[in-house]
């Protein structure tokens, strides 16, 4: 009854909020300013309605988090794949120093970097340009996409390299038919959190972008929140918390072996 | 060859990580701001003075102290109730693992203004609650008193999970007969805590120690959606007043200096914070002595 009641209590705490949300999200206006009393008129969808008929709709931040989240996992796992692959072959002092740097770099609160990062997209003309988040977003992500992988390629036997080679292969040949096969799951994590990362980005978006085509779905979110305390739409934020949180929901429950299994072997390794 | 599978990335990681530093260094040491039309100009030492004179970066930076403080134990507590809890063998406990990790990965201005819903006075379940329960409305969002506790429960709500799965982890590492042994001399549980759980934990607890600490002293997107700051500034952090001084009051060079501070406060912290667990937990080898003898 003692562990019952913990995991009840943990569900509680964990659902709860998000769930007030979604109760929130399909309560009329009448009804949000009395949660507790009982209406005729509680449930209605026109909060739904309104976010998706928006001015640009809601949809749109959904998207434009998607392509961010994409590009930015694509070009972080190019740069990170062959960097990790290489880690193992520099010098053994050298290798131990660059990967402590890395574990400092995926430590440090990256929010403290926005000021030198929008300076730089300034002076390269980046700003308001959604696929040029992906460059930052990137280069964040890198210490720990390296690390993930550079683990991975440890674990694989050096034995097999070294047959590959006698057959004659390539190095390019070696990594495309062998070594990236053999890690594709390490891959995968290491994909979903950098994916994870980019689309819950806040400070850099929020610099970057101004557009209100192109922003960001936390910086639409937050967008809303710029408005007064007083006269915050809440029916229709919570319809916007909902559609914007099924996303993230969908993904952690589709891919929770490969989120938990990246989180876990990067803290077992570092 | 190896050296060009490299290179990309770490010329990569220069530019946004090294550069911005050296950057700020620089900057903390001119004047760059609407007044000098946006152009660096060197003044010494001034904002060094003027942040070592600024009351509001003091009030911003003890705030930020209390926020991280706070906040990291709560979760390192919580967090390591979890795991103890996920550790052990039940039906369902993939799925609630799941379930639960289900808060870490919503965007945080996404949750932030829901907060803001449930925080809300006199509409908010918690406000219904604490009326119910006699202790009437608290006002928590328009109470500098209260604010920051608001704050701090959002922040463990959303990276506790986080921190309970890098212990639960390390606890996936520890063998079982390692427990059955002090079990066998007659251990209760709290003394297996202490002295085998604990001590081999230690490693991942410093991780999530330092990796929170870091996170919470730079907290933003929270503070600057759930409250702005406010009321009074009583939640401001000292990332949010950079934020300010860099785009409100457009003062770059003053605004690299309170950036500059941070990053360095922040490696101190961090520092402290592994010297202090060090010593706050024994090694395994030594509490292994402590039961055998």
């Amino acid at each position: 009854m003692n562990r019952r009641f913990l995991i009840a209590l943990l569900l509680l705490w964990s659902l709860g909020p998000l769930l007030w949300q979604v109760y929130t999200s399909f309560c009329s206006d009448q009804a949000l300013i009395q949660p507790f009393v009982s209406n005729d008129h509680r449930w209605t969808l026109i909060h739904y309605q309104n976010v998706l008929n928006a001015n640009p709709p809601f949809w749109r931040y959904l998207i434009n988090s998607l392509i961010v989240g994409a590009t930015s996992t694509f070009l972080c796992l190019v740069l990170a794949l062959p960097a990790a692959y290489a880690l193992n072959r520099i010098p053994r002092q050298l290798s131990v120093l660059t990967r402590l740097a890395l574990v400092g770099a995926a430590l440090f609160p990256y929010v403290l970097l926005f000021l030198a990062l929008l300076e730089l997209a300034r002076a390269l003309n980046l700003g308001n340009q959604l696929l040029a988040l992906s460059l930052p977003y990137a280069a964040l992500s890198q210490p720990l996409a390296i690390l993930l992988l550079n683990s991975a390629f440890n674990d694989l036997p050096p034995e097999l390299e070294d047959a590959a080679k006698l057959e004659g292969l390539s190095l390019f040949q070696r990594f495309r038919w062998i070594l990236i096969p053999l890690i594709s799951p390490a891959t995968a994590s290491t994909a979903i959190l950098v994916f994870l990362f980019s689309w819950n980005e806040y400070p850099i978006a929020l610099t970057w972008i101004s557009d209100s085509n192109k922003l960001t779905l936390p910086v639409a979110m937050a967008r809303i929140a710029g408005s007064s305390i007083y006269s915050v739409p809440y029916g229709a934020y919570a319809a916007a918390t909902v559609l914007g949180s099924i996303p993230l929901v969908l993904l952690v429950l589709i891919f929770q072996k490969p989120i938990v299994s990246g989180l876990t072997s990067g803290a077992v390794k570092g | 060859m190896t050296v060009f599978l490299l290179l990309p990335s770490l010329l990569f990681l220069l530019v946004v990580f090294v550069g911005p530093l050296f950057r700020y260094a620089w900057l903390s040491f001119h004047a760059d701001s609407v007044m000098t039309g946006l152009i660096a100009i060197p003044n010494g030492g001034a904002n060094w003075l003027r942040l070592v004179q600024d009351q509001r970066y003091w009030q911003d930076l003890g705030q930020t102290l209390r926020f991280a403080g706070v906040s990291v134990g709560l979760e390192l507590f919580l967090a390591l109730i979890i795991a103890l809890l996920l550790d052990q063998r039940w039906r369902g406990r993939d799925l609630v693992r799941t379930l639960a990790l289900i808060p870490w990965a919503l965007p945080t201005t996404v949750m932030a203004l829901g907060w803001r819903w449930i925080f809300n006075t006199p509409y908010g379940p918690i406000d219904y609650f604490t009326n119910l329960v006699g202790i009437g409305s608290l006002n928590i969002l328009g109470d500098p008193n209260l604010t920051w506790m608001a704050t701090v429960w959002a922040d463990v709500w959303k990276t506790t999970p986080f921190a309970a799965l890098i212990l639960l982890a390390g606890l996936q590492t520890i063998p079982v007969d390692l427990y059955e042994a002090v079990r066998l001399e007659g251990g209760n549980p709290l003394i297996c805590l202490r002295r085998i759980t604990l001590p081999l934990l230690r490693p991942y607890i410093l991780l999530a120690l330092l990796f929170r600490l870091a996170q919470a002293f730079g907290v933003f997107d929270l503070i600057q959606v759930l409250t702005g700051g406010g009321p009074a500034s009583s939640t401001e952090s000292v990332a949010l007043y950079a934020y300010w001084n860099a785009l409100r009051f457009l003062d770059f060079g003053y605004s690299s200096t309170i950036i500059m501070a941070s990053f360095l406060l922040i490696s101190v912290i961090c520092l402290i914070a592994w010297i202090g667990l060090q010593i706050l937990i024994p090694t395994h080898s030594e509490s292994r002595g402590v039961i055998k003898s």
